[in-house]
Order: structure tokens, then C-alpha cells, then sequence
């Protein structure tokens, strides 16, 4: 399969799926030249997914047709896919952690089925990486790999297997700053050997700098294809989105006041000897948003859960209000004012086969406003759910609906609605716009700066840096379980943070607060 | 907020939701899709008693008996005779406790094989407070005595409850083991504490006495109803033991669906259900409240066997009745954990029982037929309801896509 650099290399025309009830992907079409990194963006739910899918096979289409170098294919399965010369790289890795790069790339694809030589499969892979410039020891386990490393492994499996067409879902979702050059600079080999890239991506930013074309989905419909070089973020959103989106956002100038939340040597023990966090200390001020930027998997979720109440500490204080708070029950810190946005809304915050009325008042169901001696007094449930859908702008048909009907953003407002409708002094909000799309995003941003101006404290933690950087005022880096930094968003850049983030670099101990 | 009002063009405008409905206990889910996977749910139940009837027929036609010929004659039995009628509400009424008190505990997702060995506690101490308080008048002894049933019930279910929400033990291991304890001790605290040495041997010396309890006084029994149902007509004969506990059952089906669909505790029930870690999140402590749930568990089995013991006996012997916790983990699932499911299961248990009578004395099949198609009826339920959840979850997860 020679280079096809130039001319037209996959095809898609009318290319429709339906789902009962959704209309994934409505008459889509769909031209990729070879040797082009081409783009497709769009909100959660505008089918960009299923697009793909259905060119790796893993969907038939319900009409259309495909054309794979001007020839009609029917692409009936991955396998089918991967002879046509298309891979695609997964948004979650799969791969053996205990096996070494070579024999996870080979998995499956055994050159011999009775004796491997090893060593020539390694030096065949050792080219391949030479040729697009990856950094990767062939003989490595893929355990002690870092995360970039093992996009590489995965993008190699599909080169290894033949892929002229490389399929690349969001591959940059878990990856810091650094790692999406690395893969950028990866990319653009490829793509100067001749290969082509369809990037599947909602970050505009990276689009607009790695993407030669951009194709734009809108709920199931192709709304058009532009030259990167010829638009620019605010002309892509509002593509997205159908209507002008906001990216500024201003922070409130607000004097920070008293420390609200203040957590001190806070140390929670982990599975094996090491504690997953490690005498994390830092204070949140009334007006202040204090966000903590780290890799996932550093210890993040187990902090917010042992300042929730949801976890043991071993040792460290908790302070709220300027009270002791350590080792309270999650019910009584909500009642001190304490309000939480879990990061995983489907599992910490809301109980999805319950309506949405009942998930408004989740944990508030005993106030006297809701409930009288006779049970729960479902007027004014009634009349506070409708004020909250009003105020929330949740998009619902009826409050009888169980709230796994809504969206993923009016899940979230569903939530939002809850919390920060009791008045609560202190908000922990953890990944608050996960798997939003941007109107939902903008909304739940709009909410944390707002809280901040009535003189909140809010914890933000977010593995999405441009969302930290844009809503904190400080910025504490986590890594390994440790604060290994902390500094003020406004004097700071990526790149730094993302030294700290991946431990390239601390601060010295006096440097942060202890 | 006001700046966030402006709708998202292209997306179609919602509308307003209309005013909570007066009708609070709405029977049908207003969202089209709900209602249609509502109607495959509440089939589910009809489509197994078919598909177990259609197994009965095959083992009838086996023993060359016509199905229809039995089937006939198993409905003209038991509703075409007042007295069949009465007996199936009275087999019923045990099964509405036991099924109530399953149900309560699968509502939170612990399963209560114990119900057996609650109700056998549940009826000692009824026993031992109905016969040894003489002398009060029935409005104060009769309650006592259901109290007492309640506290024994809640007594036996105390221990599983403890070591599930304190140490992990698994409740369905611990509550099978709590019933053959309860067994035991139901047998050595009748035939050896508490036995009725004061019987009168028959005349002449011959017979042997009960292993009993002393009777239970008259002002701890329950009456039947057969005055009540005289108002409507409806004269049962005197071996028919249909009795107020009827009544009190299905007043607990009401009272339980209430307090499961109305109530703060009933909705913590659910969302502990449903999600435990969400619920621990809002504040809710997810163990006390399934602790709580497991005792009120309890409470209602012990309830279970005073239809037998205060309205048919009069006396606990070592014979008393066994096995209706585990009819009752059945009319459960029968009824899909809903109170008023529970009350239409048992009664549908009644009527197989009694209809297996009928056909055995007149029809000739052994009754042993019916227990087969009970058997092959709570099996196909069972497999029934994991189809029909299964289809509407791959429906809804199609539909999410």
C-alpha cells in the first residue's frame, strides 16, 4: 500500500445511524485526503464516535456507503478494517501491563504461531520506531510506562498491523501539556511518511494546531469541513454549538477573607504501604477558588473523599469554618455548609433510577422544608424542584423522569441545583465539567466564578488544565499523593505545571505552606 | 442566570413542565418510553403463570389426566364453593406477612432468608405472653401479644443485621443458620420448658398428651370474620378461619407502600438501594439505615404466625406450621418486592394450595402436580423478570447511544 499522498483516501457519503430513539449519524458525508491530519469535532452526543466506529467496522451503517481509495468497501468488522489498512487507537488503552511493549504490539498479531524470535520483532519494532522519531525501549514492560508511553504503544500496534489511516479517539483526554507535543511532534512524522490521521478531538486549541482540515458534527449532521489555517476557535465553537460561545471568562475581583476550608498534613493511607496522600496541606479562602491540578491517579480523589467524610484519614486535621471537622460524617458537613460535585456524578452523586425531584432534594429530603411528620411533603418538594429547574436552566420534561433520562450536563445542573441551592460556605467541586459539552461546561464555569464572587470558597480539582488555570486563583500541584507546589494561577505557566504535575520538578518545602 | 436562558439554537425548545400532577400516587410513569417498559414489567408475572400452567398440563397429560378437565375443575373448587373462598384468603394472610417482610428487605437489597426462623420466635413469644398474662381484658392482651410476635421476630433478626453492617457477614448465610437455631429452640422451649404438663389424658388413661404450650387465653385470640363478611352476605362456615389478621396484612401492605413511596425513610430505603455510594455522599449512613430496615424486617415476620397460632390453634405444639418465610420469599418476587404485588401473590399461593386439594379429591391428580407447577411458576419468574430487565436495558442503552 504505497503513500497516497494528494488524492482522496476514505470517503463516506449518507452515511446514517439510528439508534431507537437517536439519530446518531444523519446523512453523513465525510472526504479524508491521504496524508492529512484531519480533525472531527464536535459536542458529546454529535456522533463522532459512531462515525468512526462504523469506518473501523465495529457499527454497519443503516444506509450510506464507503469508499476506501475510490473502491466501494463494505467494512462488516474490525478485521476487515485492519486489512483495508484503517486502525484506531482507543481512547482507553488496551494493553497487558505486565508484558513488555513487543509483546503487547505483537499480541494477536503473532508473526509465528509455533517459535517467536523475539529479538527480530523487537529490531523490527525498534525501526518502526526510528522511522516516526518514538522514544519507547521495546523491551520495557508496559507497567512502568508513563501514560504518553503507552499511546505510543498503542498508535505502534496499529502501524505494526499496517494502518495507511490512523483513527485517533480524543488521544490527547489524558495526556499533560508536554505529552501532546510529543504526540503532535509523533503525528507529524507519520503524517510526513505518508500515513493519514483522523483526530477525533473537542479541545479547539489542539485542533486548530495540529489539524490540516476540520470536519464539524452537530448532533448527527455534518455541518461542514474548513482549513484550519483558514478559522479560528471562535468560528469552530460556534460551528459546535450553533450559536456564539463565550471563551473569557472573567474572574470576580473579590479581597480573599477567612480561611473557610483548611486542611492540614492530611494523610490517608493506600493499599499497599505508601499513603495514596501524604501530608496534603492547603487553606481555601471565603472568595477564593483553590484548584488542584495533578495527573489522575495521584492521590486526588482519595484527598476529596477524606475531606468529605468519606474516608479515613490517618492522620492531619480538617479544619471548616475555622471548626475541627476531621472525621465528621458527610451528613453533619453538609449541614456545617460543606457542598460537594463529585467527580463521578453517576456513582458519588446522584441515584439514577430515582426521579429527578427525589434526586433534588438528595440528603436534604429531612429538612423541615421538605419534610413533615406525615412524610415527605411533596408541595413544596414540587415547588422547589420547578424554582430549581428555572434557576439551573435544566432542560427536562417532567420532574417524575428518572434523572437517567437527562443529559449529561443537566445531570450535572441537577446536581449544581442541589448543592448550591442550601447556602453552603464551602464547595469541593471535583471535575465538575467532565464529559460536558461546551455549553454545559460554560454554565457549570460560570456557576464556580459566581459562588466565588458571593464570597464561597470553592476547592476545584480538575485534570483538565486550561479549566484550572482559567477559574483558580492558586493553584496546588499534586503528585504521587504529595502538594509538591503551589502557585498563583496568574504567574504560572502549562508547561510549569506541567513539570510539577508529572513530577520533573518541586517546590521546596518552604515553599509551600505548611 | 439570565444570560444562560437563551436556548440552544438548533435544539428543540422544552416545555414547560406542567404542574405537579394532583394525582399523587400515579400508577402509570408518565414518560412514554417508561410507560412501555412498565407494560412488559407488570405482563411478566401472567406470562410465567401461563408458562408453568402449560408445564402442569404436559405432566397432567403424562399421567393421562386432561389438563383442561383439571384446570376446570380447580377453578369451580376453589371459587365456585364460599367456603374454598374463605380458605384461600386464610392460607393468604400468613403469606401477605411473610411476603411483606421479604419484600421490605429486598427493597434495600439485603436478602432475608430468615423470615422462616423470625416468625417461629415471633410465635413462641406470642405464645408464652398470650398464655401466661391471664386475666386482662382483650383490647390490652391482644396487642401485647402481637408486640411480643413483633419484638421476637426483630430479636432473631438482630443478630444477622449486627454482623452484616458491623463485620460483612454475609446475611443470607447468617439468617439460614439463624433458622435452624430458631427451630431448635422453638422445639426445646415447648417440649422442654414450657410443655402443658396440666392435660388431661384421654378417658380411661388412654392417648398421650400434645407437646404443647398451655393454651393460649381467649382474650389473646383473634377473631374471625365472619361477622363482617355477614354484612356483605358472605356466610362463611365455621371451619373456615378467615380472620382479622387479613385485614391487618393488607393494612400493612398500604401502610408499607406509603412509607416506602412517602416517606423520608422510605426514600432512604430506595436511594440506598439504588446507589449507596451517592446516598453516603448526601449524608445519608447507608448501614444504619439497612440496619434499621433489616430489624423492621424482622418485625413484620414476626407477625407471620399468628394467623395459625391465635386464630386456628389456640396453642404452640412442635407441630405448628413451617415453611411459610420461604412461601414468603416467593410471593416476594411474585409480586416484584411491591406491597400489593405481595397481597395478590399470596392470595395466588391460597388458591394453589387449595385448588391443589380439589383436584386431588376429585380429579384424581396428586397434589404433588400443583407444588410442581408453584415450583415451575416462581422459576419462571424469576428467569422471566432477568429477560425482560435485560431487554429494556439493552433498549435503553441502545437508545443512549
Amino acid at each position: 500500500m504505497s503513500s497516497t499522498t494528494g488524492a482522496e483516501i476514505v470517503r463516506l457519503e449518507g452515511v446514517t445511524k439510528r439508534f431507537p430513539g437517536v439519530l446518531a449519524n444523519d446523512r453523513v458525508d465525510l472526504s479524508i485526503m491521504g496524508g492529512e491530519i484531519h480533525a472531527i469535532v464536535g459536542e458529546n452526543g454529535a456522533g463522532k464516535s459512531t462515525l468512526m466506529k462504523i469506518l473501523y467496522g465495529l457499527y454497519r451503517p443503516d444506509s450510506g456507503t464507503i469508499y476506501l481509495r475510490g473502491a466501494k468497501q463494505s467494512i462488516d468488522g474490525p478485521g476487515r478494517a485492519v486489512a483495508l489498512g484503517i486502525g484506531m487507537v482507543h481512547q482507553h488503552f488496551m494493553l497487558i501491563p505486565a508484558f513488555t511493549v513487543t509483546e503487547n504490539i505483537i499480541l494477536g498479531h503473532e508473526p509465528s504461531r509455533t517459535f517467536l524470535n523475539f529479538k527480530k520483532v523487537a529490531t523490527h519494532i525498534g525501526e518502526l520506531c526510528r522511522k516516526y522519531g518514538f522514544s519507547l525501549d521495546p523491551g520495557a514492560p508496559v507497567s512502568s510506562l508513563s501514560v504518553g508511553e503507552q499511546q505510543r504503544v498503542e498508535i505502534l500496534k496499529v502501524l505494526y498491523r499496517g494502518a495507511d489511516v490512523l483513527i485517533l479517539d480524543e488521544p490527547t483526554a489524558v495526556l499533560v501539556p508536554q505529552e501532546v507535543a510529543e504526540l503532535f511532534n509523533n503525528l507529524r512524522a507519520l503524517k510526513a511518511a505518508g500515513k493519514t490521521i483522523i483526530f477525533i478531538s473537542h479541545k479547539l486549541d489542539e485542533v486548530l494546531e495540529i489539524a490540516d482540515r476540520v470536519s464539524v458534527l452537530r448532533q448527527g449532521r455534518m455541518v461542514g469541513t474548513v482549513e484550519a489555517a483558514r478559522t479560528d476557535k471562535r468560528a469552530l465553537a460556534e460551528m459546535m454549538v450553533g450559536r456564539p460561545v463565550l471563551f473569557d471568562l472573567t474572574k470576580p475581583q473579590v479581597t480573599p477573607g477567612d480561611v473557610l476550608l483548611d486542611v492540614s498534613g492530611l494523610t490517608v493511607p493506600g493499599r499497599g504501604t505508601r499513603p495514596v496522600v501524604n501530608a496534603a496541606s492547603f487553606k481555601v479562602r471565603a472568595g477564593e477558588v483553590y484548584g488542584i491540578a495533578g495527573v489522575e491517579g495521584n492521590g486526588q480523589t482519595e484527598l476529596i473523599e477524606a475531606v468529605m467524610g468519606l474516608r479515613k484519614p490517618i492522620a492531619g486535621a480538617v479544619h471548616l469554618q475555622g471548626q475541627a471537622a476531621t472525621g465528621l460524617t458527610p451528613g453533619e458537613l453538609r449541614r456545617r455548609g460543606l457542598a460537594f460535585i463529585p467527580e463521578d456524578r453517576h456513582k458519588r452523586g446522584l441515584v439514577l433510577p430515582m426521579t429527578i425531584w427525589e434526586n433534588l432534594i438528595l440528603g436534604f429530603h429531612r429538612d423541615p422544608g421538605f419534610s413533615k411528620p406525615s412524610g415527605l411533603n411533596l408541595k413544596s418538594i414540587m415547588s422547589h424542584s420547578n424554582e430549581m429547574k428555572k434557576r439551573f436552566d435544566i432542560r427536562l420534561s417532567r420532574l417524575e423522569n428518572p434523572v437517567l433520562a437527562l443529559s449529561g450536563g443537566n445531570q450535572q445542573k441537577v446536581i449544581l441545583a442541589r448543592e448550591f441551592s442550601h447556602d453552603p460556605r464551602v464547595i469541593i467541586a471535583s471535575q465538575p465539567s467532565r464529559g460536558l459539552d461546551i455549553g454545559a461546561t460554560e454554565f457549570v464555569h460560570q456557576q464556580i466564578l459566581k459562588a466565588k464572587g458571593a464570597g464561597k470558597a470553592v476547592l476545584l480539582l480538575s485534570a483538565d488544565l486550561e479549566e484550572v488555570m482559567s477559574l483558580a486563583d492558586r493553584i496546588g500541584v499534586i503528585y504521587n499523593g504529595e502538594i509538591v507546589a503551589e502557585l498563583a494561577a496568574d504567574q504560572v505557566t502549562p508547561q510549569e505545571l506541567g513539570l510539577y504535575m508529572t513530577g520533573g520538578k518541586r517546590q521546596t518545602r518552604e515553599g509551600v505552606p505548611a | 442566570m439570565s444570560e444562560m436562558t437563551t436556548p440552544n439554537a438548533g435544539q428543540a425548545p422544552v416545555p414547560e413542565t406542567p404542574a405537579p400532577s394532583r394525582r399523587r400516587f400515579r400508577l402509570l410513569p408518565a414518560d412514554p418510553q417508561a410507560r412501555r417498559f412498565f407494560w412488559w414489567q407488570a405482563a411478566t408475572p401472567f406470562l410465567a403463570i401461563l408458562f408453568a400452567s402449560f408445564i402442569g398440563s404436559l405432566i397432567m397429560l403424562a399421567i393421562g389426566k386432561n389438563p383442561f378437565m383439571v384446570y376446570a375443575e380447580m377453578f369451580s373448587f376453589s371459587f365456585g364453593r364460599i367456603d374454598s373462598v374463605g380458605t384461600i384468603l386464610f392460607r393468604a394472610t400468613p403469606l401477605i406477612f411473610a411476603g411483606l417482610a421479604s419484600a421490605l428487605s429486598f427493597r434495600i437489597n439485603l436478602f432475608n432468608i430468615g423470615v422462616e426462623g423470625q416468625y417461629l420466635i415471633g410465635a413462641v413469644f406470642a405464645s408464652i405472653v398470650g398464655f401466661s398474662l391471664k386475666g386482662l381484658p382483650a383490647f390490652i392482651h391482644l396487642p401485647l401479644v402481637i408486640l411480643a410476635a413483633m419484638l421476637g421476630g426483630v430479636l432473631w433478626a438482630w443478630l444477622p443485621a449486627y454482623l452484616k453492617v458491623k463485620r460483612g457477614v454475609h446475611e443470607v448465610i447468617s439468617t439460614i443458620m439463624m433458622n435452624y437455631v430458631a427451630f431448635s429452640l422453638m422445639h426445646w422451649l415447648i417440649a422442654d420448658i414450657f410443655i402443658d404438663r396440666s392435660q388431661v389424658i384421654g378417658a380411661g388413661g388412654y392417648g398421650s398428651p400434645r407437646v404443647r404450650m398451655p393454651l393460649i387465653e381467649q382474650s389473646a385470640r383473634i377473631p374471625t370474620m365472619h361477622g363482617f363478611f355477614a354484612h356483605f352476605g358472605i356466610n362463611f362456615p365455621s371451619h373456615v378461619y378467615v380472620n382479622w389478621l387479613l385485614f391487618v396484612g393488607i393494612a400493612l401492605a398500604g401502610v408499607m407502600y406509603y412509607v416506602i413511596w412517602r416517606t423520608p425513610f422510605g426514600y432512604e430505603i430506595r436511594a440506598v438501594a439504588q446507589n449507596p455510594d451517592a446516598a453516603e455522599a448526601a449524608g445519608i449512613n447507608a448501614k444504619r439505615q439497612m440496619f434499621r430496615t433489616f430489624l423492621l424486617s424482622g418485625a413484620i415476620a414476626g407477625l407471620v404466625g399468628l394467623s395459625d397460632l391465635l386464630a386456628y390453634f389456640g396453642y404452640l405444639d412442635i407441630d405448628f406450621p413451617r415453611g411459610r418465610g420461604f412461601d414468603g420469599i416467593a410471593v416476594a418476587l411474585l409480586g416484584k418486592n411491591d406491597p400489593f404485588g405481595v397481597i395478590i401473590g399470596a392470595v395466588l399461593f391460597g388458591f394453589l394450595s387449595r385448588g391443589a386439594e380439589g383436584v386431588q379429591v376429585f380429579s384424581g391428580v396428586p397434589a404433588e402436580v400443583i407444588t410442581i407447577i408453584q415450583g415451575v411458576m416462581i422459576l419462571s419468574i424469576v428467569v422471566a423478570y432477568e429477560i425482560v430487565s435485560r431487554y429494556i436495558r439493552i433498549q435503553k442503552k441502545k437508545e443512549a447511544q
